[in-house]
């Protein structure tokens, strides 16, 4: 018990010394190929992480219900949204026909063996990290229908 | 645990000396358990009521380079069904590298896939207790964007220690047209050699120490179209019966998959045999139910459900070799699935004013038909031939919203266990199950929730019912209720609800859950892989944070 104390000791006195940028982690795209997460994202338009797999029901509720609204939100605000899979090989053959069906228009890359959910400590998906540029501006875990209402706020506030 | 404290110190020493280009990033989860007596399914006969299992990995990186650790503390004891080679405080794993564009060097523990992970694949999952990481020296090379390297020697993580076999990996990546400058299409090769090296004693069968699998894949999609193949071939290896050597066998699998998708269908099949395929980096380790030492990647080609009811009959892949009893001889699967994804359009008449969308999946996996001797311990497939059958196992899926507020999933599945064969005992299930749910957004982030669920056999322990009770507060307040009743059961007895109820609350990248009830006891599977847990009751606390 006392170092379980100890770990959390340790994790509460460097909450300020948080994690500010992506790590640099190679992903797949839909057709195969090997990409850096870097090469992806914008410089300096607001880009949105959203960590999903086919087999997550909560996931799929705020793809879906984001997709609903995304060209609203793209409107508004000059942003991206990547999907990033973290199927693994069970599963990956089903993204391809599952977001077709279900037309989604978000760019997806493919975490294969979840060396980016890892690298940024990631237990729980759905997972959501918002970015300008390589700079991680807020992150939330999990979905409840109508959060992402509260999402397209937050990414308002950290756009001005 | 001064190992560790010294380690962590260190690691803030680097943090403290941090410049610009540094960069750090935590993780802590917390999974515990206060088991309880019950009335119903007896009392609690383990020692330490209160068990608990925490991970505690901090990730470094400066530049070029980087460094990590993960600490892990089973204390006072792992929950319930956990490998006993996990017990106590300890460094689980620990890495330092140095990663540019072209190259990426790693000592310590690592995680790898070649291909689909059929030759090679080491990963974590916490909740299935597994850690397969290599631990060693890997060296990534990408010469140019087409082409990619990767070279491992390492032996294999077991609890806190390392496999006594060792693991020799090579794998290439060639975007063949990109490299050949190939327009409108795409087409992916990829080649993987993995040796497993383990000194064989006490048998007089000719088995080498080193034990070669190849693989060969490749990956063409065009326009709409996609498909991809590979073959795994496995050298002579031993064949471990009833915990012993009994004969020394090939092993090979093939995995061919095509599908086609546009905007609003999407179809997908796969086709999988394999005879012989188990690969652990200690031959002991054949078949132990803690999915410890295992190098590959197997998992049941089935759709993964997600409700309670849908989740009793799993089908678990079936890769190796067993003879418990002249009349259940196995020696590898056959089989397949279909997917087919379709969205109704906004305004026909089965889609009303939102759409509709619809998913089909339908597989089939059966035994590989062939000549068995039970006394000798051998046998001799057909390459295309089915056996007998394990699992079959169809779903449709109807989503629709209704309007604003109010969206349903309708579920029906239909399937067909072999216990006998998958499970190695005895009984064979037909099940219908049908489930209905209904969410319900009542404005500022509030939902209702609610879900029935209906699963109806003849065999087994008979009918069940279930409903479950969502409300979120808000997006970051949830409340549950469920229940599980095994009302059809024949003995009175038997006749068991399983009721829990939990919230959870959410604020940024952490998650603080907590839960009460029964659990059923079963097989407890993620992503195709299966854990074997006990019944138990009592509260259940889990902490996720992420920095």
């Amino acid at each position: 018990m006392n170092k379980l104390l100890f770990l959390c000791f340790v994790i509460f006195t460097t909450i300020n010394h948080s994690q500010t940028k992506l790590p640099n982690v190679n992903l797949t795209t839909l057709n195969g190929k090997t990409v850096s997460i870097d090469s992806q994202i914008s410089k300096d338009k607001i880009t949105v992480l959203a960590f999903w797999a086919t087999w997550c029901v909560p996931c799929i509720n705020e793809l879906d219900a984001i997709s609903d609204v995304y060209s609203d939100w793209q409107d508004e605000i000059d942003l991206e949204i990547i999907a990033i899979s973290t199927d693994d090989s069970r599963t990956q053959k089903r993204i391809k026909p599952l977001i077709n069906g279900k037309g989604w228009d978000y760019l997806i890359l493919l975490d294969k063996n979840q060396e980016l959910k890892r690298a940024l400590n990631i237990s729980l998906i759905p997972h959501v990290i918002v970015l300008k540029g390589n700079k991680i501006l807020y992150r939330n875990t999990g979905y409840s229908p109508g959060a992402e209402d509260e999402l397209f706020e937050i990414i308002k506030k950290y756009s001005k | 645990m001064k190992k560790i404290t010294t380690i962590i110190s260190l690691l803030f020493t680097l943090v403290a000396l941090s410049q610009e280009n540094s960069n750090i990033s935590y993780g802590f989860e917390s999974n515990s358990q206060y088991y309880l007596d019950d009335s119903k399914t007896g009392d609690f006969l383990f020692s330490d009521r209160f068990r608990s299992n925490n991970y505690f990995k901090i990730d470094y990186t400066n530049n070029n380079f980087y460094v990590g650790l993960q600490t892990e503390s089973y204390e006072p004891s792992a929950l319930l069904n956990y490998s006993p080679n996990l017990d106590k405080t300890n460094i689980g794993l620990f890495y330092l590298g140095y990663k540019t564009e072209k190259l990426n060097l790693t000592v310590g523990h690592f995680y790898e896939q070649f291909g689909s992970g059929l030759i090679l694949r080491s990963w974590e999952d916490r909740q299935l207790g597994v850690n397969n990481a290599l631990r060693g020296a890997r060296v990534k090379f990408s010469p140019k964007e087409y082409l990619h390297f990767t070279g491992l020697y390492a032996k294999q993580r077991k609890g806190f220690d390392v496999s006594k076999g060792e693991i020799y990996g090579l794998n290439s990546d060639i975007d063949l047209s990109s490299a050949f400058k190939i327009e409108n299409s795409s087409l992916n090769a990829g080649f993987s050699y993995v040796g497993r090296k383990q000194d064989v004693t006490n048998t007089d069968l000719d088995i080498n120490n080193l034990t070669n699998l190849f693989s060969s894949r490749l990956e063409y999609s065009k326009d709409n179209f996609y498909s991809n193949i590979e073959y795994v071939s496995k050298g002579n290896d031993a064949v471990f019966i009833a915990n012993q050597i009994r004969n020394v066998k090939k092993g090979d699998a093939l995995l061919f998959n095509f599908g086609y998708a546009k905007k609003g269908l999407g179809i997908n099949a796969t086709f999988r045999r394999m005879e012989n395929m188990n690969l652990y980096s200690e031959r002991e380790a054949t078949g132990n139910i803690y999915n410890e030492s295992v190098v590959n990647y197997i998992p049941a080609l089935t759709k993964q459900h997600d409700y309670l009811l849908t989740n009793i009959y799993v089908y678990q892949a079936q890769p190796q070799v067993s003879f418990q009893d002249p009349s259940l001889l196995k020696s590898g699967e056959i089989g397949g699935q279909i997917d087919f994804y379709y969205n109704v359009k906004k305004g026909t008449s089965l889609g009303g004013k939102y759409g509709a969308k619809i998913a089909i999946n339908s597989s089939f996996w059966y035994g590989l038909k062939g000549d068995y001797n039970f006394t000798g311990f051998d046998y001799d497939t057909d390459f295309l031939a089915f056996g007998e059958k394990y699992f079959t196992d169809f779903s449709i899926e109807i989503r629709k919203k209704w309007s604003k507020q109010l969206s349903s999933i309708f579920y029906y599945v239909n399937q067909s266990y072999n216990k006998r064969y998958i499970e190695e005992t005895f009984g064979k299930i037909d099940a219908n199950i049908i489930v209905t749910e209904a969410t319900y957004k009542l404005g500022k982030g509030r939902s209702v929730r609610f879900e029935g669920q209906f699963l109806a056999t003849q065999d087994d322990k008979k009918n069940w019912a279930g409903a479950t009770l969502e409300y979120n507060a808000n997006s970051k307040l949830g409340f549950y209720l469920n229940d599980i009743y095994n009302y059809g059961n024949d003995e009175t007895s038997q006749q068991i609800h399983y009721f829990n109820i939990g919230g959870s609350y959410s604020v940024g990248a952490h998650r603080f859950a907590l839960n009460y009830g029964r659990q059923r006891g079963g097989l407890l599977c993620v992503g195709g892989v299966c854990r074997y847990v006990p019944e138990s009751t009592g509260v259940t606390a889990n902490i996720v944070m992420s920095f």
